[in-house]
């Protein structure tokens, strides 16, 4: 169990081996091998502390690495910052940083990224033409909001992670980071979340999930990985395993 | 835009439908604008220019910037009265330009410009196309050297005195220095030159340094008489016996004179300034020809006269002449 | 413009979603509604109030040398405005417009032509502008010290440059600007209708404006967005040092010298017009047409009262009473 074996890595979105990152002298995790497949929805659980917000901020180059490789969508990377993460195609959907109150649906879902049309030197909003993608992008996953001229301040929490979701995926992110997406919320609007990550696996869209709701994970993922005190402990599919076993897992009772 | 169209539209018709109440009396109309009402001076002018319109028979609105640095606010209020009905302005600008413009269409109306306290820029005003129609001022340098020849027998030949100016490059407050140095030159040593901005806080923390620096002073000159206050509450703490001579005539610095403590000090009449304006106002409404130039008093307050001076505030203790009450008569 | 319906800033601040419109009544019961609107509704009040009581104030010349005489203070409140939307304040606004002023001055004086004096005023404003927005985001300093500093030090460095002597600007081509006119506005009133028509294309019809209103918003979500905020922010203050360049040239046009004088009535009354505006001072939402009209009103009120022969003592208290009373209702906008 506790060897893992990185399958055939051309199907890989996303794969890394030997990772380490230390801060200072506490060590976040050493010598880690991870890889999330590409049209899966892979998850990452683990205890507070196990390492894995970090692991992932390294994936989605907030932080870099001290040692290893990751490589992503057949490329040698890491990223220095969130900026070239993004460029290179890899979203993250924050927890609580995804969205501005203060702007509208449609706009949060363009925002940095928004069209324009230029005239001569200068390049202007087409802000009918985000309005029509917003609208349809909302539709494809059948999110339902009041308005996309609405506020997002305005928004209930599920309708805001729906939104950011929707607006990572949007972007035509090859992979989509999600951390603790569902933490925040009641149980109507965890599930409504819920239905939308099955919509991204039902249409391929490369997923990494971060959770600590070992159901969730199982109802939600294709593979599961587990971290454990800075080490990649384990990796099963999703099908294969039971809460009891994860929970084991998590631990380190098995 | 169209907001505006329809609201100047609809000013035209309410302008026509509520005309202007006529004035059956012929009494002259005077418009006054005058510096910041933040400082005693210009309340006093302003209430020169109240009383001697009431005693006259002349209707006068006055109005002020919101302070000391608030050029173009003066000329806003100005570019407003310039629009009603008023027979003459009467103007105290706070720099030498910046009432110009606001003066063109009162110029064009062919109303008089009467300057008081502070000169408009001949220059801007000719190619402005206007000049005014004549000027009441103080002489500052007069009033300096007044000071200076008062300093000179307060002190021994040959005594150490320091000097307090106004805001740095302020041409009144260069005057009255020049004045007063002019007066002492060769007789009296200038030890150093300060200057805080008109604050009487400021005097008082640079009167205590100097004092510190120089043990041996024999007097202080201020450049208005809120400095001298803070000056002479400097001299008090230490407990020295140093005279301070102030400028302006401000009651604070009248009563300070009485009560022996500020030795002297050289007083401006703002008040008969701006009553005489309302004068001349009066005079080139009734098409009189103005002096180009009329000088107003300035008088020297020792503790001989501060009493009755006092008593008369804001006008000054005896008479003085007034060209522009001769030509009334 | 095109299409007014769509998010036309307007509806924008109105925050009125498309699908439930509230009746009028609700509407006129909704304190948000009179925040966001506090400055039309003063200006309409102003005007029907000095309209009746001095029939004066709406006669033509009178509008005309109102808005003549709001023009430097409305482009000031678009430089605020652009800070203010950052949830930043500039409090060296009005020693920018004496510091950039002073340049102009001894540019010319100095015998070079009077449009580089103009140029060279701006750069040196905008280069203020730049420094204050460096110096808070890199040296991650609140934008109160900051610019607090900066107007101590550029009030210095104008009185150094200076001498504290007031510097002569005869230019023909400044007296124009001043006096001269189009159609029904003087030049100074075009001046200011260019830079809130340009104002309100940057902030809302282009990428910079909705970062900007994000960097407001909230500026650590943004920059997870991957917006460069210290950008934005750094650009912010560059726009508002830009107009205090503009309002230097005004300025010196209307009085015809530089003075080595701050007006601290302009900086006051530029962050006024903006909260009258409707603007956050939270940063995040911002609209440049509402400070423009408080702009406006703000110089109504001081026209109106100076024309009914108001004693000039009540008037900074009527401002002041004004502007605290838009801040209370600010604070039902949320």
């Amino acid at each position: 169990m506790s060897a893992v074996s990185p399958s055939s890595a051309s199907d890989a979105i996303i794969a890394c081996d030997g990772l380490s990152k230390h801060f200072g002298g506490v060590r976040a995790f050493t010598d880690v091998a991870f890889q999330a497949r590409r049209g899966e929805v892979t998850a990452v659980i683990g205890d507070n502390g196990a390492g894995k917000s970090t692991l992932i901020r390294c994936l989605v180059g907030v932080h870099v690495p001290d040692a290893g490789s990751i490589v992503f969508d057949g490329r040698e990377h890491p990223f220095s910052n969130p900026d070239g993460a993004r460029k290179a195609g890899i979203e993250t959907v924050h927890q609580n940083l995804a969205l501005i109150d203060e702007l509208t649906v449609a706009q949060n879902l363009f925002l940095n990224r928004e069209l324009v049309r230029r005239i001569g030197p200068f390049a202007f909003l087409d802000r009918k033409a985000m309005k029509r993608e917003a609208r349809s992008m909302l539709s494809r996953l059948s999110i339902n909001v009041p308005s996309i001229n609405q506020r997002v301040r305005r928004l209930s929490g599920g309708q805001r992670q729906a939104i950011s979701i929707c607006r990572a995926v949007g972007s035509g992110a090859k992979l989509v980071v999600m951390d603790e997406p569902t933490a925040a919320l009641g149980v109507q609007e965890t599930a409504n979340v819920e239905a939308l990550i099955r919509r991204l696996r039902e249409q391929s869209v490369s997923v990494i999930l971060v959770s600590h709701n070992f159901d969730q994970v199982r109802r939600l993922s294709d593979q599961i990985w587990v971290m454990r005190a800075g080490k990649m402990a384990a990796t099963v599919r999703a099908s294969e395993t039971s809460g009891n076993e994860l929970v084991a897992l998590v631990t380190g009772a098995a | 835009m169209r907001i505006f169209n329809g609201l100047t539209l609809g000013a035209g018709l309410l302008a026509t439908i509520v005309s202007i109440p006529a004035h059956a009396e012929d009494a002259a109309k005077v418009a006054a604008i005058v510096k910041g009402l933040d400082n005693p001076f210009f309340q006093t002018m302003q209430k020169g220019i109240e009383e001697q319109a009431k005693a006259d028979g002349v209707g006068v609105t006055v109005q002020a910037a919101a302070n000391m640095g608030d050029a173009t606010g003066q000329a806003d209020r100005l570019t407003a009265m310039a629009l009603q009905d008023f027979d003459c302005y009467l103007v105290n600008p706070i720099s030498v330009s910046n009432l110009v413009q606001a003066l063109v269409p009162v110029a064009q109306k062919k109303k008089p410009i009467v300057n008081i306290d502070s000169t408009i820029d001949a220059e801007q005003a000719k190619a402005a196309g206007f000049a005014v129609s004549t000027y009441i001022g103080t002489d500052n340098v007069a009033a300096g050297a007044l000071a200076g020849e008062e300093m000179l027998k307060l002190v021994p030949k040959g005594g150490k005195v320091a000097l307090v100016a106004g805001i740095v490059g302020d041409v009144g407050s260069n005057a009255r220095i020049k004045g007063f140095k002019q007066a002492v030159e060769g007789k009296l040593e200038v030890v150093v030159m300060v200057s805080a901005d008109w604050d009487r806080e400021k005097a008082l923390t640079a009167a205590t340094d100097i004092l510190a620096a120089h043990p041996d002073l024999a007097g202080f000159f201020a450049a208005n008489d809120i400095m001298a206050l803070g000056v002479e509450r400097a001299v008090q703490t230490s407990g020295k016996d140093v005279k301070v001579i102030g400028l302006d005539g401000i009651v604070d610095a009248l009563k300070s004179v009485a009560a022996g403590e500020l030795s002297a000090t050289v007083a401006q009449y703002p008040y008969v300034v701006g009553a005489m304006g309302v004068e001349a106002c009066k005079a080139a409404v009734k098409g009189k020809q103005l002096p180009a130039y009329v000088p107003a008093p300035v008088l020297l307050i020792n503790k001989d006269n501060a009493e009755a001076s006092l008593k008369n505030f804001p006008r000054p203790g005896g008479e003085y002449p007034d060209p522009l009450r001769e030509m009334l008569k | 413009m095109s299409n007014p319906t769509n998010n036309a800033p307007a509806a924008h601040s109105a925050g009125a979603p498309e699908e439930s419109r509230p009746s009028l009544s609700a509407l006129l019961l909704d304190p948000s509604f009179w925040a966001d609107w506090a400055s039309v509704v003063g200006l309409v009040g102003l005007v029907i109030i000095f309209g009746i009581a001095q029939p004066v104030f709406l006669s033509v010349a009178n509008l005309q040398a109102l808005l003549l005489a709001s023009a430097i203070l409305v482009v000031l409140s678009i430089g605020q405005t652009f800070v203010v939307a950052t949830s930043g304040i500039d409090l060296s606004l009005a020693a920018a417009v004496m510091f950039g002023a002073i340049v102009l001055g001894l540019v010319n004086a100095a015998g070079y032509g009077i449009l580089i004096a103009c140029v060279l005023a701006v750069l040196a404003t905008s280069a203020i502008g730049f420094l204050n927005g460096l110096i808070i985001t890199v040296g991650k300093i609140p934008d109160f010290v900051v610019t607090l500093g900066t107007l101590s030090a550029i009030t210095g460095l104008g009185l150094i440059l200076s001498g504290g002597e007031p510097t002569m600007v005869g230019s023909t081509f400044l007296l124009k600007l001043a006096s001269g006119s189009f159609g029904p506005f003087g030049y100074p009133v075009w001046v200011a209708i260019s830079a809130v028509i340009v104002a309100h294309i940057a902030l809302y019809h282009t990428r910079f404006g909705v970062h900007l209103l994000a960097t407001g918003g909230q500026t650590e979500s943004a920059g997870a967005l991957g917006i460069r905020t210290n950008r934005v922010k750094i650009a912010a203050y560059t726009i508002s040092g830009f107009c205090a360049g503009i309002a230097a040239i005004l300025l010196v046009a209307r009085i015809g010298s530089a003075e080595p004088l701050i007006n601290t009535s302009l900086l006051l009354n530029s962050v006024a017009a903006v909260v009258l505006g409707g603007v956050s001072l939270f940063g995040g939402r911002a609209s440049i047409l509402g400070p423009a009209i408080g702009a406006l009103m703000l110089t109504a009120l001081v026209n109106g009262l100076t024309l009914l022969s108001v004693s000039a003592f009540y008037q900074p208290l009527a401002v002041g009473a004004i502007v605290v009373l838009a801040a209370l209702i600010m604070r039902y906008q949320k």
